[in-house]
């Protein structure tokens, strides 16, 4: 470590090179993990808010909520500590000034679907709902009168929830009621046994067995994966930061190799003198560390600089735990970027350094 | 007190209609504050017999002891042990780590040998080498006879029994080289080290208790004031 940093103090520049090059990839990749996360969350929000085990959709429906239909007397079929029916459909939502993608959740309100409400009320009548606050932004207010497309139902937003997006689009949460008046129309009560899941809270999900063939109990992490471009979207940004690890490990490797080059005849002398091989590798590896620590950390605290002068549009969301395991990784490839070095070192001939 | 011995060590490179013998069967000794002069021209076997000495190259026959301890017999690991403990290098470029300060020059040994040196002694040493006003200095900022002065202090270090010098005056002007050499004498006296100077500077052997001569791989011992002319006139 004392050869290490003394050579970083003696050489400010050329380690502030490095240093600001990994610090460049981490600012980057924090970021990317900041948008894998924001766009994870767009999409898993509501599903997470929910606490639940697994969903039981019909096996026909290809874990796509909205193309599963069941009946609420199939309820009774589920053997599970706790259920709660939901119906769910997409639609365009407008309060006369702003248009704007919703997906509509018809629950109980008794069930545990039932959201915490941030402001406003709960629902209490028909045609009431509660909303993702993220409608705020958008210019919904509480109190807006809401007309839908494809339905002549209007809702009233009564109270406001926190992080309840589905698939990108906010929720608004109704009666089961309200639901099918908005689905069914004239023909909801003919319908009003109409549901598209059912959501189960049970600890022993792995023993949950749907009554016959036709339903499918899906685990809630496997039905949050199978949600239209989710899988997609989080693979995509997942392998940009994977291939930025890989990047910063060259990086770093081609650095110190051309600077251990540079100090083969150095390290030789060093060798002939008896200072052990490990004892030089070893200040190589530190010095590795102590850079891409260097340059890591300032990359994390650019990057949550960053994150506060980001527009609310923008959906990134820094999850600390995350980017502290990414920050980590990256110290961790960017050091074994030094292998190359400690071979060389590892190869220097001090017959050959000393002019034998 | 014997410190130093070369029993029957050669060193061949190839084989056969193509075997160079580097250096042919060697007998050699050296006692406890002898400073000695290898001299001989280019390519005489004289690096190789440093590097042998130095435990840096094994020979291909014979035995190298230093101290009692048997050369020949170490792994590689071991023998490292042996320069570091026993045997100080000074070098023709002097070879200092070029960012560390002359005071983290002798900071490092310290602290891969482990720190056997009090600061009482680090500071004669500095004292004895004058080069205390150069602590805080870097390489780059050292004259040529600076710089060897600190390569001595770093030879030095933590007391070895063995000084190597090879070329240690090469890059240096006359009378920086005489400044060197009287420096080396002292502490070779004072200290009571063994220092074995590989050179071609024949001017240098006034400084030396012991010469001795190499050509073709043969090491022979010379009255100095005797053959020094014949040996000037091969050295060129």
């Amino acid at each position: 470590m004392f050869l290490a940093w003394q050579e970083i103090k003696k050489n400010k520049l050329r380690f502030i090179l490095i240093t600001g090059i990994l610090m460049l990839v981490s600012y980057l990749v924090f970021f990317l993990s900041g948008l894998a996360t924001g766009l994870a969350n767009l999409n898993r929000e509501a599903v997470d808010k929910w606490e639940a085990s697994a969903i039981i959709l019909t096996s026909e429906s290809d874990k796509s909520l909205p193309q599963s239909f069941l009946t609420t007397d199939q309820l009774s079929d589920i053997n599970a500590d706790k259920k709660a029916v939901i119906g769910q459909l997409n639609a365009i939502a407008s309060n006369g000034d702003q248009k704007q993608n919703i997906s509509l959740f018809g629950i109980n309100k008794e069930e545990f679907l039932m959201p915490n409400v941030v402001e406003g009320r709960a629902f209490e009548q028909e045609n009431e709902v509660i909303a993702d606050d993220s409608l705020k932004d958008k210019g919904f207010n509480l109190g807006d009168t809401l007309t839908l497309s494809s339905s002549d139902q209007q809702l009233t937003i009564v109270g406001f929830t926190d992080d309840a997006r589905f698939n990108a689009a906010p929720a608004l949460y109704a009666t089961l009621s309200t639901f099918h008046q908005v689905k069914f129309g004239e023909a909801a009560e003919q319908n009003n046994d109409q549901i598209n899941g059912i959501v189960v809270q049970d600890d022993s999900i792995s023993t949950l067995t749907p009554p016959n063939d036709e339903l499918e109990s899906i685990e809630i992490e496997s039905f949050i994966e199978s949600l239209p471009g989710y899988t997609e979207q989080k693979l995509t940004l997942n392998f940009m930061i994977y291939f930025l690890f890989g990047i910063s490990s060259i990086i770093v490797a081609i650095f110190l190799y051309v600077l251990t080059v540079q100090k083969i005849s150095m390290f030789g002398v060093m060798k002939a003198q008896g200072i052990s091989s490990s004892y030089l590798s070893w200040s190589v590896v530190a010095q590795t560390f102590i850079l891409s620590f260097i340059g890591t950390t300032i990359g994390f605290v650019l990057t949550l600089i960053s994150g506060t002068f980001l527009p609310a549009a923008v959906p990134v969301s820094f999850d600390l735990t995350i980017m502290g395991f990414y920050g980590l990784i990256l110290m961790l490839v960017a050091t074994a970027g030094a292998v190359f070095s400690v071979l060389t070192i590892v190869r220097i001939d001090p017959l050959k350094a000393i002019g034998g | 007190m014997t410190v130093l011995e070369l029993h029957q060590v050669t060193k061949s490179y190839g084989s056969g209609h193509k075997k160079v013998d580097a250096l042919k069967e060697t007998d050699f000794q050296a006692d406890r504050g002898e400073l000695i002069a290898i001299i001989g021209p280019s390519g005489s076997g004289k690096s190789t017999f440093l590097t042998i000495v130095g435990g840096l190259l094994s020979p291909t026959s014979g035995d190298v002891v230093i101290n009692g301890q048997h050369l020949t017999a170490l792994n590689e690991k071991e023998r490292s042990q042996i320069r570091l403990r026993e045997i100080g290098f000074v070098l023709q470029a002097s070879n200092l780590v070029p960012f560390l300060s002359v005071a983290n020059q002798l900071k490092l040994l310290d602290k891969v040998k482990k720190g056997n040196m009090t600061k009482a002694e680090r500071n004669q040493l500095y004292e004895d080498l004058d080069i205390a006003d150069l602590l805080t200095k870097y390489p780059s900022d050292l004259s040529g006879g600076q710089r060897q002065r600190v390569a001595i202090a770093k030879a030095l270090y933590s007391n070895p029994s063995i000084i190597l010098a090879d070329e240690p005056t090469a890059s240096l002007d006359s009378e920086r080289a005489y400044e060197v050499m009287d420096l080396l004498k002292k502490v070779t006296k004072q200290k009571k080290t063994t220092t074995i100077v590989v050179t071609h500077d024949i001017r240098l052997v006034d400084y030396c208790d012991k010469v001795y001569n190499m050509t073709d791989g043969v090491l022979s011992a010379i009255e100095k004031q005797a053959n020094l002319q014949h040996i000037s006139g091969e050295s060129r």
